[in-house]
């Protein structure tokens, strides 16, 4: 039993320390005595999806963006639907969420077309959101983490993440962050999100291991710290736990 | 008349401590073109760049100073135009009309478009460009920008340039160029995690001949042909330990009186600078080895019988640059952490999985301390890097941080974020331990 996790682009998608979430969804499995490994795909590689349990892609600057929205449409796009209609675990945040979606707009201003894996799309926004988060999903649970964006995404009929306690969300207008689309998650949490998340990150490890054949409860894990921080973070922004 | 105000402002706020960019201020409300007016008659060096500008120019100033020069330079931090206001009017001679006097700047980088339209400087120098804390700056490709445009209002300033930052290398513009880089080190390995490593001019990711850290080094671009320019001044080999470092740069041999491989960087440009001006080597090689460490920058404080090194870590490269210093330390340590996520530290914590924390793993770590308004992220991280959880200490202010350090039997290393830093500080020197600076 081992997981194999993708981080899709690190060397070019990693400026919010969204690569950190591979570590801690390692780290999680390791210690439950699961193997993980994390493998590397950026433009030079070949992206197997067959290989990978769990794919991630966070956000990066719009220069670094750019090579990642040109190679994808050359290759690796079409792969990389597949593997989100298989309903296999994805995790796509920020710049990722939005190259995702039907279109997004680029640092010029300029329309583009997206790679069609999320029913989703993104328009610019008039001022940059940056602000720690607060998400509540319909069972009333907790996400934190801090949003960068410019852009506004609106998810049609797609279940978010959850809805907006303090912060913007997916555009600011509707109240909504993040979607799901099968077990794939888009969203605007960084953080990284599963570091304050925990919770998230098992669904992940144990969803991922379930479509492997593997059907199994996660023995809990120590996670004071983790509810800790997230404590610290509704303390700041004025939110009752 | 601005000046003579300002100058009893600076005087009167001296009474009550603090103050440097207030005054600059006040200044620049009365006379708008007040900087122009102040730095004429100067021979001015700008200092710009991410990381390094405080040291550097530091390195610059004793330099300077060495060759009986006297010497204009603004205190750490207060970098941006009225900070700079107050540093020029406070050494403002009014009766000595003396030339050859010299000001040393630092400059905020998207400042420097502002500096150089009021004042026209004799040098620029631009240490590096590494990604910053992003809530605040944006992206490494506008503070290129901002630089580029800098040096197009300065056409007749000599430029001294990293020569390994491939930001930096053949701008287009036609200033006389310097570069300084290290010449074969390190072995080509580059974490993925990294940021410009794809080409400034077409995209294609760089190939490298060596590597320094993080993205510095000999790049070229297959593709468009960018490629690192001839280094003017040449670093051939280094010695490292944890308190200072043995370097050759274009075969003279220098003692750098602090430590780390970025401060090789920032020595191999003050002697460049210092090269440039005219000042005789063995002035250059004295002064580099007496050079000490400034605020935050390994400085040494004393708490009962325990040494704590201060290491101030404000972005990925330079935190790693901190770390890869901490760990020649092959005696058993303990390490705090102060994080906190106000305006000047990032307010978007989630840099530190950017920095390569799991080196510190590979340490002998008796005990690790945690501290600052998001000690619990700072905690969730080093696990995450393989720290062992068992040795934690999570304290929720400075008097338990004092307190777990006292308990110590080993010295401790303090990597402590920007507003950690001058609170903690503060409170060292409240409670005796440090003296103000």
């Amino acid at each position: 039993m081992k997981l194999e996790i993708c981080i899709l682009y690190p060397d070019l998608l990693n400026s919010y320390g969204d690569t950190g979430n591979a570590s801690i969804l390692a780290h999680r499995a390791k210690e439950r005595g699961i193997e993980a490994e994390v493998h590397h795909v950026s433009v030079s590689d070949t992206f197997d999806p067959e290989i990978y349990d769990i794919v991630l892609m966070g956000g990066g600057q719009f220069h670094e963006q750019s090579v990642v929205a040109a190679d994808l449409r050359a290759s690796k796009g079409v792969l990389l639907k597949a593997y989100v209609d298989a309903g296999k675990v994805a995790l796509l945040i920020c710049g990722a969420y939005q190259l995702a979606g039907e279109y997004y707009v680029d640092d010029h201003g300029e329309r583009e077309d997206g790679l069609g894996i999320l029913p989703v799309y993104s328009v610019p926004g008039e001022k940059r959101m940056i602000v720690d988060i607060v998400v509540k999903d319909k069972e009333g649970h907790i996400y934190t983490g801090f949003e960068n964006h410019l852009g506004k995404t609106y998810i049609g009929d797609l279940e978010p993440l959850g809805q907006v306690i303090s912060g913007f969300g997916n555009n600011g207008e509707d109240g909504y962050e993040g979607c799901w689309f099968k077990n794939t998650i888009g969203t605007y949490l960084h953080g990284p999100i599963l570091a304050k998340n925990p919770e998230l990150a098992d669904w992940m490890i144990k969803t991922a291991l379930e479509l492997k054949g593997f059907d199994m409860t996660l023995a809990p894990l120590d996670d004071s710290w983790e509810k800790a921080a997230r404590e610290d973070v509704m303390r700041k922004v004025g939110v009752a736990g | 008349m601005t000046i003579f105000i300002t100058k009893i402002l600076i005087l009167l706020l001296s009474f009550r401590g603090g103050g440097s960019s207030l005054p600059g201020k006040v200044a620049l409300k009365l006379n708008k073109n007040i900087l122009t007016k102040l730095a004429r008659g100067y021979q001015v060096v700008l200092v710009t760049g991410t990381n390094g500008k405080t040291t550097t120019a530091d390195m610059i100033v004793k330099t300077l100073q060495a060759n009986g020069l006297t010497v204009v330079n603004n205190a750490a931090g207060a970098n941006m135009t009225p900070g700079i206001v107050t540093a020029f009017i406070k050494y403002h001679p009014f009766f000595d009309k003396r030339s050859n006097r010299f000001a040393v700047i630092e400059v905020d980088e998207a400042y420097m478009r502002q500096i150089t339209g009021m004042l026209t400087p004799e040098m620029i120098v631009v240490t590096n460009i590494f990604r910053d804390q992003l809530d605040r700056y944006g992206e490494t490709t506008t503070t290129y920008q901002f630089i580029l445009e800098a040096i197009k209002n300065a056409p007749s300033a000599k430029l001294i340039l990293n020569g390994d930052e491939s930001m930096l290398g053949n701008m287009p513009i036609p200033n006389a160029c310097l570069y300084y880089g290290f010449e074969h080190h390190g072995k080509p390995e580059i974490a993925a995690n990294t940021e410009s490593i794809f080409c400034r001019d077409c995209k294609t990711k760089y190939d490298y001949e060596s590597i320094v850290f993080n993205h510095l080094g000999n790049y070229h671009c297959a593709s468009c042909g960018h490629a690192r320019p001839k280094l003017d001044y040449a670093v051939t080999q280094v010695e490292l330990s944890p308190s200072d470092s043995q370097a050759l740069i274009n075969e003279t041999e220098v003692t750098v009186g602090v430590p780390g491989l970025y401060n090789i960087y920032n020595a191999a440009c003050a002697y460049a600078v210092a090269d440039q001006l005219g000042i005789k080597t063995s002035i250059i090689k004295t002064s580099l080895a007496a050079q000490k460490s400034k605020f935050g920058r390994f400085e040494s404080i004393r708490i009962e019988d325990r040494t704590m090194k201060l290491l101030l870590i404000k972005n990925p490269a330079g935190c790693n640059q901190c770390i890869d210093t901490v760990v020649l330390d092959e005696d058993e340590v303990t390490l705090l952490f102060l994080l906190n996520d106000n305006y000047a530290d990032g307010r978007d914590v989630s840099w530190i999985y950017d920095a390569h924390f799991e080196a510190l793993a590979g340490m002998k770590v008796s005990k690790v301390i945690v501290g600052g308004e998001r000690a619990y992220d700072m905690a969730i991280r080093l696990k995450v890097a393989g720290l062992d959880r068992v040795n934690f200490t999570i304290c929720k202010d400075y008097h338990e941080v004092i307190e777990a350090v006292k308990r110590q039997e080993k010295d401790v290393y303090a990597f402590t974020t920007y507003t950690a830093m001058t609170s903690f500080r503060a409170y060292l020197v409240e409670k005796g331990y440090a003296k103000k600076i």
